[in-house]
């Protein structure tokens, strides 16, 4: 059995720091309204900017009249796309594609983009300014569905490709990216077709997985101005240095020049990776000579970013033993007007939508389509939550149609530890069946009395590139800073590194500052992302205050004129001439007075992370339901998770990741969902697109940790904060369709839907 | 513009505002940033404040409604560097991850305790409906009401 | 984001019915501000005046006399649930506002206000309308009383003068032998299907028909054909039956985000028949 809770008592006890429930770093900041977010910031002579915004879905625009507004108290400028272009500025950013324009330039290919920009002394100003401003629009055909834009004929959103800057989920694709199509790619081994004419049973479905908006209650917003010609942006951004490239792209300037930084971020889960409306603010402070500020409502966040929404045609192979013979997946993914991370989210769901089974033959097919919608990109498990539910429901399908128990034909197919799951990828660091029957325990699969269960297990490669760099100060008082550019999105990771650091250390937690998310000071982290934070960034961080205990030595090696190799390592200093020296001593006795100890360290592809992914990220979790058959209302009862984390640094930061996720991935199989009817979003507000509640809280709640120190970071440990809520929109498919007779094949499972999936069944009954 | 008298945090203010002025916008501009705005729409609570001891959206009040009237907002709630015990309690039940919800989930919990010293989950849960967290799955939320109550969850 | 307006404060009604009157479609009522406010910002209405009615001191009261309830026009939800008259004399009416939206909504927000909006989906119509509630409003020619039925007209309409202000709803106070009950059906902020029902029972029987109303789910609260049901047993499966079923013809459902109309017609069958067993149960 996994370790339960306190882990391996024997391989705790090794640790002062590490693997405690240490209290969060930005504890008393938070609880007392003191924690600064970007939306807090203001500087003096500051303007602020408001968006005009497309009420088309696709036109061009003919002109933009802003006489009237330009004359309204206050204003500073009206800004368009043409404005940018005119002023040698490059309108257009993406890590992946430079397609997605800060202001629309000549065109509009959703309904809700941004087209101009007002700039005035107030918001209010600016809002008043903002209602004059006519837009003259010549439409143009739409299309909103994913299957339909792929259809010939179809209007096309990107007739010229923008320039394409990066690789990420790119390079899984074969065949010309045509008409609508962003990203293809595919995942083949094996001879499918012949394990398809062979097979004992074929499962085969349709399967959807909705649109979701990450709601993170930050809406985007930023702050720029310029500082003797170099750029400083203050921003919701996850990842700082993303945007510092999109940024010096956009103003032709060198990457020393634009410095961004993200204070405290109101919740992240992937939808403030990558640049969002940086640029259009930046632009502003650029051609209007003031720092200005932007700041979205939730409506307008919710007409910036999505998530992929997913059609899923799957069919899987068995034996008469339950044995995977062979799996087909074809997915299109909606992925709206835009490229964002699109081809990312993209070859994540074809790398996990099958799971983490033994399959002799596999071929994956995934698109990622341009639609007239809100641009989508990541969200918490990218590509995971969307591709998941194919792969899991058709075990459950199959298991009901074989006659095995579900669990048994999962534990029959599933990867063991070491094995590989993706030819020439890390082997599983984890072992699934261990966890899989420790979830299904705590279940108490089958069910009983009107409740049901559905569980289910997934792996994702997580980080594409583990480059990330840190530095660690050790000053001449025994105390320590951390520089990181990993972002706090409250995810703790200021208080996991510095427990990191004082680990590594031998120092107490309160010796231990952190300084993080702002490219100006920190050095070097590609992303906040992908659940990294802890393996990869931590790594990072331990090397760091390696390099800075080897700095101290060879400074006590020189204070007491020895041979750098008669210095040893004591737990907070130094051990030399059989006497323990603190890192204060050794500092001020090398300097004289004062001084400090810089460390560095860093992490990429290749050393210590031979083999990509870094790490699987473990999803495993389950639910127990009940359904009210009257109306459809499906209601979890019981929410089990297994942490497959390694080694909980913190395990109550690990807890808190784990419930997280598993109740965004709860809101997604029941409530969530972005609803387009005809080529306008109907729900962009709170109200009407329902996140989970107090009352949405199962009654009963088990979040288990396995810890097997199989991890590549620090301490064994591997990353969390996805993986609970991958395999939840699935278990709660999977629960519905035991408790009603009918699997549910598109999520989220709303009331009227299980409703009529049980009038549909009773009317086939009665035929 | 009009002017209005109110007591904020405790202490007696005069200030000037214009009819459309929203009390979040007046506290935010005082300098007191720690109320919110999420939704704009009086679901969410992020923008919680006490007006006279009861709770309101300030996304969604008049600020010339505080006028004569007391207003408390996160800021107020720990005196001279003691933290109240609602805020210990969330450190103590990490009944938060990006802190943004945070400020309206502890007003909104002292307006409970205020009535209600000493309520079950359930009651804390039904209070607490209309200020949503997307971080935490809420658990360790209802764990810190009931903590600072005195009712070890 | 809100634009410029100027708010009158009145403090008495004769100043508001004269704002009204000066000010005409300038002007909007101001109550607890909950669904105004959140219509002036997202830009379905503007108003260049709001008139503010709270300072109003006999709007502010709940008075119960002999068979009356009288509710001022500016007491809140939040009032409603825990005054103690009202918790005493109209339980399920005190029951209900306290399921009524969140606890700042409930502060802030008037019952009065949410009559005068008149969004189908609201709570607290059906079971006024069921308790056979009125409304007072004052204007220039001074104060007229008629049956909430007759007051709300249509989806955000009612029968409210250009220059009259709401100034109460009554309420009658039930007979010692009545009992009421309301249910609700809600999958998003506000409810999608309200069923109130108000009867005398005599031992386990139905004296007289009961009253039963349908809300939220239609333009306006609708009233169910009851007449079969007088002298029913409650406990009786045909009862409930019969009650579902003429709920369901009762309704015009209007599909939203929470439901199509086919979905809804089968909800309001599944609430009457719970609110028959909440009624049952006491
Ligand atoms: C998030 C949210 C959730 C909600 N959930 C529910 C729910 O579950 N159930 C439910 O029933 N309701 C719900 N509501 C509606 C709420 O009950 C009403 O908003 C509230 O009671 C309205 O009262 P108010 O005083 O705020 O009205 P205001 O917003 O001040 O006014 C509303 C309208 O009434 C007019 N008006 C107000 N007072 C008078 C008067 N005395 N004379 C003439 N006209 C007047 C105004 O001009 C305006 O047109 C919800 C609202 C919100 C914002
Ligand atoms: S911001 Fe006021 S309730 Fe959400
Ligand atoms: S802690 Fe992030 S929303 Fe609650």
């Amino acid at each position: 059995m996994p370790a339960r809770e306190d882990g391996d008592p024997v391989e705790r006890t090794r640790f002062r720091v590490a693997g405690t429930e240490a209290r969060r770093a930005d504890g008393v900041a938070k609880v007392t309204g003191a924690a600064r977010f970007t939306v807090d910031l203001s500087v003096p002579g500051m303007a602020h900017a408001v968006m005009v915004r497309s009420t088309r879905a696709h036109a061009r625009i003919l002109g933009i009249e802003r006489e009237a507004a330009e004359r309204m108290p206050g204003v500073l400028a009206v800004l368009a796309g043409a404005d940018l272009v005119a002023a040698g500025l490059h309108p257009y950013y993406g890590h992946v594609v430079l397609d997605h324009p800060a202001l629309a330039v000549g065109s509009v290919r959703y309904h809700g983009e941004p087209v101009a920009l007002v700039v005035a002394e107030t918001k209010l100003q600016a809002a008043e300014a903002a209602d004059l401003v006519e837009v003259r629009y010549e439409d143009l055909p739409a299309v909103i569905d994913a299957d339909e834009a792929l259809r010939p004929g179809a209007p096309i959103l990107h007739h010229e490709r923008g320039q394409r800057v990066g690789d990420e989920g790119m390079d899984q694709g074969e065949g010309a990216l045509e008409g609508n199509v962003c990203a293809i790619a595919r995942v083949q081994w094996g001879d499918v077709d012949a394990a398809f004419a062979k097979a004992h049973l074929v499962v085969e479905g349709e399967y959807r997985y909705p649109m979701l908006y990450g709601y993170a209650m930050e809406p985007y917003n930023a702050l720029a101005f310029f500082d003797q010609g170099d750029l400083v942006v203050y921003s919701t951004a996850q990842h700082v240095y993303m945007v510092r490239r999109d940024l010096a792209r956009m103003f032709d300037l060198p990457l020393a020049r634009v410095r961004v930084s993200a204070p405290y971020v109101g919740g992240g889960y992937g939808t403030k990776s990558y640049t969002k409306i940086e640029g259009a603010c930046a632009m502003a402070a650029h051609l209007t000579g003031r720092a200005v500020k932007l700041d979205l409502s939730v409506e307008e966040a919710m007409l910036t970013t999505r998530s992929d929404s997913s059609h899923i045609r799957c069919r899987s192979a068995f034996d008469r033993d339950g044995l995977l013979l062979a799996r087909e997946f074809d997915i299109v993914l909606n992925s709206g007007a835009y490229t964002d991370n699109s081809p990312l989210v993209n070859s994540k769901t074809a790398n996990r939508c099958f799971g983490p089974y033994r399959i002799p033959s596999l071929r994956v097919v995934s698109r990622s389509v341009f639609t007239n919608t809100v641009p989508a990109s990541s969200l918490r498990g990218f590509g995971a939550p969307q591709g998941n539910i194919g792969g899991e429901l058709q075990m459950d399908e199959a298991a009901e149609k074989l006659g095995i128990d579900p669990v048994e034909l999962r534990l029959r197919n599933l990867a063991g530890p070491g094995e590989a799951i993706l030819p020439g990828k890390r082997p599983l660091d984890a072992d699934l069946r261990e966890d899989l029957r420790c979830l299904v325990a705590s279940l108490e699969w089958p069910g009983t009395g009107g409740v049901s269960v559905g569980f289910g297990v997934s792996a994702s490669d997580a980080g594409a590139y583990p480059t990330s760099t840190a530095a660690v100060r050790i000053h001449a008082d025994d105390s320590a800073t951390l520089f990181t550019g990993s972002t706090e999105l409250g995810q703790g990771s200021r208080t996991v590194l510095c427990q990191i650091v004082a680990e590594e250390l031998g120092l107490s937690l309160e010796r231990v500052a952190i300084v993080g998310g702002d490219t100006g000071v920190v050095p070097y982290e590609r992303t906040t992302g992908a659940s990294r934070t802890t393996t990869v960034t931590g790594r990072a961080v331990q090397e760091a205050c390696r390099d800075a205990r080897r700095r101290v030595r060879e400074l006590a090696a020189q204070n007491e004129k020895v041979d750098v190799a008669a210095v040893e390592d004591a737990p907070a200093g130094v051990r030399v001439k059989d006497r323990e020296r603190s890192y204060g001593e050794v500092i001020e006795g090398w300097f004289g007075a004062g001084g400090e100890v810089l460390g560095h360290g860093s992490v990429r592809r290749g050393e210590g992370f031979a083999q990509m992914p870094p790490f699987w990220e473990i999803g495993c979790s389950g639910v127990r339901l009940s359904v009210d058959r009257e109306t459809g209302v499906a209601r979890v009862e019981k929410l089990v998770t297994v942490g497959d984390v390694g080694f909980a640094i913190n395990p109550a930061l690990v807890h808190g990741q784990d419930l997280g996720a598993a109740t965004m991935g709860m809101g997604a199989a029941l409530r969530e969902e972005l609803v387009y009817e005809g080529e306008q979003l109907v729900n962009p507000n709170v109200v009407d697109y329902r996140v989970p509640r107090f009352s949405d809280q199962p009654p009963e709640i088990d979040l288990m940790l396995a810890e097997r120190h199989d991890g590549a970071g620090p301490f064994g440990a591997k990353g969390a904060g996805e993986g609970a809520g991958n395999t939840i929109g699935s278990s709660v498919a999977a629960a519905i369709g035991r408790a009603i007779g009918v699997f549910p094949h598109e999520l989220p499972a709303t009331p009227e839907r299980v409703w009529r999936l049980l009038r549909e069944r009773d009317e086939r009954a009665r035929r | 513009m009009r002017q209005i008298s109110l007591r904020l945090n405790g202490v007696a203010r005069t200030v000037e505002i214009e009819d459309q002025v929203l009390l979040v916008e007046l506290v935010r501009s005082l300098g007191l940033t720690g109320t919110k705005v999420s939704c704009d729409t009086e679901v969410c609570g992020a923008c919680t404040v006490l007006l006279d001891g009861r709770p309101v959206s300030a996304c969604t009040t008049l600020a010339l409604e505080a006028d004569g009237r007391s207003v408390l907002t996160i800021e107020g709630l720990a005196k001279a560097n003691q933290l109240h015990p609602l805020q210990q309690a969330f450190i103590d039940n990490f009944a938060f991850q990006c802190g943004f919800c945070t400020p309206g989930m502890i007003l909104a919990a002292k307006a409970l305790l205020d009535e209600r010293p000493s309520p079950t989950a359930e009651e804390v849960r039904r209070w607490m409906e209309g200020n949503i967290c997307r971080c935490t799955g809420y658990q360790s939320i209802v764990d810190a009401v009931l903590d600072a109550a005195g009712r070890r969850p | 984001m809100l634009r410029r307006f100027e708010v009158h404060r009145a403090t008495s009604v004769e100043e508001a019915v004269d704002l009204r009157v000066r000010y005409g479609d300038d002007a909007a009522v101001y109550a607890g501000g909950t669904e105004l406010l959140l219509a002036m910002k997202l830009g379905i209405a503007r108003w260049a005046h709001l008139i503010d009615v709270k300072p109003i001191r006999e709007l502010s009261r709940v008075a119960v006399a002999r068979d009356t309830v009288r509710i001022g026009a500016t007491v809140t939800h939040w009032d409603l649930e825990r005054h103690p008259d009202v918790t005493r004399v109209l339980p399920a009416l005190a029951r209900l506002e306290a399921s009524v939206a969140n606890v700042r909504v409930r502060a802030a927000g008037t019952l009065a206000g949410n009559i005068a909006f008149a969004e189908p989906h609201a709570d607290p119509p059906a079971l006024l309308v069921a308790l056979g509630a009125r409304v007072v409003a004052r204007g220039r020619r001074g104060e007229r009383t008629l049956p909430l039925e007759e007051f709300v007209t249509g989806m955000y309409q009612t029968a409210l003068g250009g220059d009259e202000i709401l100034t109460a709803v009554e309420v009658p106070v039930p007979a010692p032998d009545a009992r009421a009950a309301y249910v609700k059906f809600q999958v998003l902020e506000r409810p999608s299907v309200g069923v109130a029902i108000v009867a005398k029972v005599n031992g386990a029987s139905f004296a007289g028909p009961p009253a039963v109303v349908v809300g939220a789910v239609d333009e306006l609260p609708r009233r169910v054909d009851t007449a079969a049901l007088a002298g029913a047993s409650l406990a009786d499966a045909r009862v409930a039956d019969a009650l579902a079923a003429s709920a369901r013809a009762a309704v015009s459902p209007v599909a939203d985000l929470a439901g199509s109309e086919e979905y809804k017609r089968h909800l309001v069958g599944v609430f009457a028949r719970r609110a028959l067993t909440a009624l049952a149960a006491g």
